[in-house]
């Protein structure tokens, strides 16, 4: 199980995060981003932690 | 000042000869070490992925305030650019670029880029031979940003060597900077001029920044240097990327095969375009503190660090294999619009034209041939093309 932490203010909303993981990530109205899952299952950490390397502003971090 | 040896080189990286070929360099500076001091320039040099990655996301110690330029005269002039701020300034800033350019406020220009790029090509193949320079690439990224701007149309492709002095003019001190002084000075002339005759669309972004001046909430010199920010980043960039992704596939046909017979990997193929021939090459950082990188490499406060996103993504240490060209790599981690809080702000419009101008060729084109010796734009900056004569069929 890992938990995500997002810095949502430095979120341009290019939505990478979101094709990389589209069952962790999506774009809420104001196209920034936001965690579907609170705590993201083991099968699919892998997928959730390219998806935050994907990021290009640094928004996205893996917590414990 | 360290009891370790620093480790050295006396290479000069902004030589013809290295620009036209840069990446053995690159190869060899990245197995010297973690950090290099270049002493012909004065300057560090960091090329490893892992070292490039985590210095453009610590803005603390590697700080953009006193310029991202490589001699004191650029980062003077442009010491109120957004890319030469660090936060809190730069992230306010920077809004102004990312609420103009981000992907959901590009949505309504989509379709127009499609069409755009749906022409050229269907124009393109009817010509057969052509410069895949001048009559390819300028287009799009020309075109499309200075209809945001709501640029007037005449006068556009001066634009377009000025724009290149810009890259010039951040090198170190050299005979090829100095050159470029008089464009750049050329490009703030006309900026100015077309700022002051209040040349510009309405509702574009050029207006909106002579609104906000006239409101008295940037002075004037703020205005040009925007709109400048648009023009400069937003040329050579997407020039480089469209002309460099014609000479992969003309030396590469199996990839344009591959390209052709599945579509869907246009956006994997830019992430490989970007990567492997990365349009800007290098731009700098100062240090506000020594940073041990191991190996001995002991970067002391206050110098200037080269850090090289064109090295970054040729590094074995993290792409495998990265001399080959590789569509189906997809290397969405890649340093080539850079990383962290001034990552490009103009990517998604960059991967809009490629995407569009990608698609559009592979519905019509069997194969891309070279048809005499393309020609390399040199720049301290930049890599890209003069020229490249292209058959397409
Ligand atoms: C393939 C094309 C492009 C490439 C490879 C590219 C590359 C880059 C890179 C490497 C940086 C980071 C500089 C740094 O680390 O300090 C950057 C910043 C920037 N780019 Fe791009 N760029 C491209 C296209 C564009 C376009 C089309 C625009 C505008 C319409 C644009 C606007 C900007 C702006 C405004 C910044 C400054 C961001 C900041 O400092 O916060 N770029 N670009
Ligand atoms: S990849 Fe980063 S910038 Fe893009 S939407 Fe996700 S969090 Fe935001």
């Amino acid at each position: 199980m890992v938990h995500i932490e997002v810095d949502g203010s430095r979120c341009d909303g290019f939505g990478f995060c979101e094709q990389a993981a589209p069952e962790v990530f999506g774009l809420d109205d104001d196209g920034v981003v936001t965690v579907l899952v609170a705590e993201v299952p083991d099968e699919l950490s892998e997928k959730a932690e390219a998806a935050t390397r994907a990021c290009p502003v640094a928004a996205l971090r893996i917590g414990r | 000042m360290t009891t370790t040896t620093p480790l050295t080189s006396d290479l000069d990286l902004f030589s013809d000869e290295a620009l036209t070929d840069p990446y053995p360099h690159y190869k060899a500076l990245r197995d010297l070490g973690p950090a290099v001091h270049l002493t012909r320039h004065g300057l560090w040099f960091i090329s490893r992925y892992e070292q490039v990655r985590s210095a453009l996301g610590d803005w603390e110690t590697f700080s953009s305030g006193r310029g991202i330029g490589l001699n004191d005269g650029f980062n003077d002039a442009w010491g109120s650019a957004l890319i030469n701020m660090d936060p809190p300034a730069q992230t306010e800033q920077r809004k102004l670029f990312t609420d103009r350019l981000s992907p959901r406020a590009l949505r309504p220009v989509a379709a127009d880029i499609d069409r755009r790029a749906d022409q050229l090509a269907a124009d393109l193949v009817t010509r057969g031979s052509f410069d895949a320079v001048t009559d390819l690439a300028q287009d799009l990224p020309v075109h499309v940003i200075m209809d945001l701007i709501g640029w007037p149309t005449e006068g556009r492709d001066q634009l377009l060597d000025m724009a290149a002095g810009w890259f010039d003019s951040a090198g170190p001190a050299c005979p090829r900077t100095a050159a470029s002084v008089p464009k750049v000075e050329a490009l703030m002339g006309y900026l100015a001029e077309v700022v002051a005759k209040e040349n510009l669309v309405p509702g574009g972004f050029g207006w909106t920044l002579l609104e906000a001046h006239k409101a008295g909430q940037i002075p004037v010199e703020g205005a040009i240097g925007l709109l400048a920010g648009y023009v400069v980043a937003a040329f050579d960039t997407t020039i480089s990327t469209i002309s460099s992704s014609m000479w992969l596939f003309a030396r590469h046909p199996e990839q344009w095969d591959l390209l052709r017979s599945e579509p869907s990997l246009v956006p994997a193929a830019f992430n490989e375009i970007v990567r492997i021939e990365s349009p800007i090459q290098v731009f700098s950082r100062t240090t506000t503190r020594e940073v041990d990188l191991g190996e001995g490499a002991v970067i002391p406060a206050g110098a200037r660090v080269l850090h090289s996103y064109g090295a970054a993504n040729r590094d074995e240490r993290h792409f495998p294999d990265p001399d080959r060209f590789d569509i189906r790599r997809n290397p969405v981690d890649h340093l080539g619009f850079g990383y962290g809080n001034h990552a490009c702000a103009g990517q998604g419009l960059a991967r809009l034209e490629t995407h569009a101008v990608l698609k559009a060729l592979a519905a019509r084109v069997q194969r891309i041939e070279l048809t005499g010796e393309p020609v390399r734009a040199l720049n301290n900056i930049t890599r890209g093309f003069q020229s490249l004569p292209v058959r397409i069929h």
